[in-house]
């Protein structure tokens, strides 16, 4: 297994893959510096981190970590694309269930290194607007953490998608039509708990009860993400185990 | 250059890029059936113009699915070369590069106005099934549809250009991410992105500003793609 995990991240490395998890804090960056909504809030009683947070996660969550983890899944799955990669890696010694859940270890270690790198933009905003406030520490694991999970079942299905379609094009364009009704879905109390892709969203978003671990109830964490995960996940194993190569 | 045309159109035969085409209109008049079937009589106490607000409503998702259904359909194109190392058959016929690359871009540039087309329908239809007044305001109605694509035109260029020299699909794909991040934050950005003009937005107030820079900005990111495609060695 580890050297299944060595081999991925090994074609991995030649994959373009560095500037690609970069985006993620580039984005951050650019909404968190361009967004003012400091006058808005001028009298409010919050902490100031939160402000630049409102729409950074907006824009982080509901729409660029839904899509970009659908990138890496195909970056993942490019090399066994191309002429006859999958005949390749599954005449070695492994077996296909090793194979899927190791691309699928290593694409949610990518998701998390750009969620930190993520939670690096935050700080280099409030750096750069020169915040005094202590850095509310329960955004690190409710926001960084929370997306992560969040984003479980979407990578599996995007990798169950992405083994099933050669081209980059056919699983983005599933993945931007599941991802696109979340912007409306948010606003809605009553699909948006229900809606997977609006989770990273919910579970990124700050304020609300923050009794719980995370920032939404558990029961929702546990059947919408926990339940999605493992139809996807399995979908997606079973799928692999049967394709024809 | 016809027939060039034609092969193209043979080769997105059954690879579902004219149900795209069709799933992109369709999609942003849909999320407003959901977004009027849930809560129309709010939406309608929003304002007196019952037809403005609801085409404005429309147009919100508008320039997302604009610049993403652009992204998918130029990559899907370019990847429908470089799947079978097509590039190099192509090339080899008696055909000029530049010609080749012109036919790509009229072929898209087709389906993104084929889709507008559609974006118009299909809003009048479910306009009218709301029944948001007698007078139908036709001729906002062909703005909010056909405006933004002429807009967008820069964005296929460049989209074209960086999926057909691109051998990792995986770069013009995350551009078109950035892509939809800035028309999404379009409020945010300077006159001068190309990704805020799909909104109609700009500073004189004036959409047709975007559509005239439009055209011109893409007939200039056009030829310099061609360009650099002309002159790069295919592999």
């Amino acid at each position: 297994m580890i050297a299944l995990l060595q081999a991925e991240w090994f074609k991995l490395r030649k994959s373009k893959m560095v500037p690609i998890i970069l985006a993620g804090p580039m984005i951050g960056l650019f909404i968190g510096l361009s967004a003012n909504l400091e006058d808005n809030m001028q009298g409010i009683e919050i902490n100031e981190w939160y402000i630049s947070l409102f729409s950074m996660n907006l824009t982080y969550a509901l729409l660029f970590l839904p899509l970009i983890s659908g990138v890496f899944t195909s970056i993942i799955c490019r090399y066994e694309h191309q002429s006859g990669g999958w005949k390749q890696l599954l005449a070695l010694p492994v077996t296909r269930g090793k194979v899927f859940v190791a691309k699928y270890i290593l694409i949610m270690l990518l998701v998390l290194a750009m969620q930190i790198l993520y939670l690096g933009s935050i700080f280099a905003v409030g750096i750069v607007k020169g915040y005094t406030d202590s850095f509310p520490m329960e955004i690190v694991w409710k926001s960084i953490v929370g997306g992560w999970v969040a984003t479980l079942p979407l990578v599996a299905l995007q990798l169950w998608l992405s083994i099933m379609f050669k081209s980059f094009a056919a699983p983005f364009a599933v993945n931007v039509i599941f991802t696109l009704p979340s912007i409306l879905a948010v606003n809605s109390e009553r699909i948006g708990p229900y809606y997977p892709w609006a989770q990273p969203f919910s579970m990124m978003y700050i304020g609300g009860n923050t009794d719980d671990v995370f920032f939404v109830p558990w029961e929702q964490v546990l059947t919408v993400v926990g339940g999605g995960f493992i139809l996807f996940f399995l979908g997606g194993y079973y799928y692999f185990q049967r394709k024809s190569i | 250059m016809g027939k060039l045309l034609t092969a193209d159109f043979l080769k997105i035969k059954r690879k579902g890029l004219w149900l795209l085409t069709l799933i992109g209109p369709f999609g942003v008049v849909a999320l407003q059936m959901v977004n009027y079937g849930v809560r129309k009589d709010y939406l309608l106490q929003q304002s007196e113009d019952d037809w403005g607000y609801y085409l404005l409503n429309v147009h919100s998702f508008t320039p997302l699915a604009i610049v993403l259904g652009i992204a998918i359909l130029t990559s899907f194109i370019a990847s429908i070369e470089n799947e079978t190392n097509a590039w190099k058959q192509l090339i080899a016929l008696p055909v000029s590069k530049l010609t080749v690359y012109l036919s790509k871009f009229t072929l898209l540039a087709i389906l993104l106005f084929f889709s507008s087309t559609l974006l118009m329908f299909f809003t009048m239809g479910y306009g009218l099934f709301l029944e948001l007044g007698d007078t139908v305001p036709y001729m906002e109605l062909a703005k909010y549809s056909y405006f933004p694509a002429f807009a967008a035109l820069p964005i296929l260029a460049l989209q074209l250009w960086i999926a057909s020299v691109s051998h990792n699909q995986g770069i013009p794909i995350t551009v078109g991410i950035f892509g939809v991040i800035f028309a999404y934050s379009s409020y945010l950005l300077p006159d001068w992105m190309i990704w805020k003009w799909p909104s109609l937005m700009n500073q004189w107030n004036q959409p047709m500003i975007n559509v005239l820079l439009g055209v011109g900005i893409g007939f200039l990111l056009y030829i310099i793609g061609m360009i650099d495609f002309a002159r790069r060695d295919v592999k």
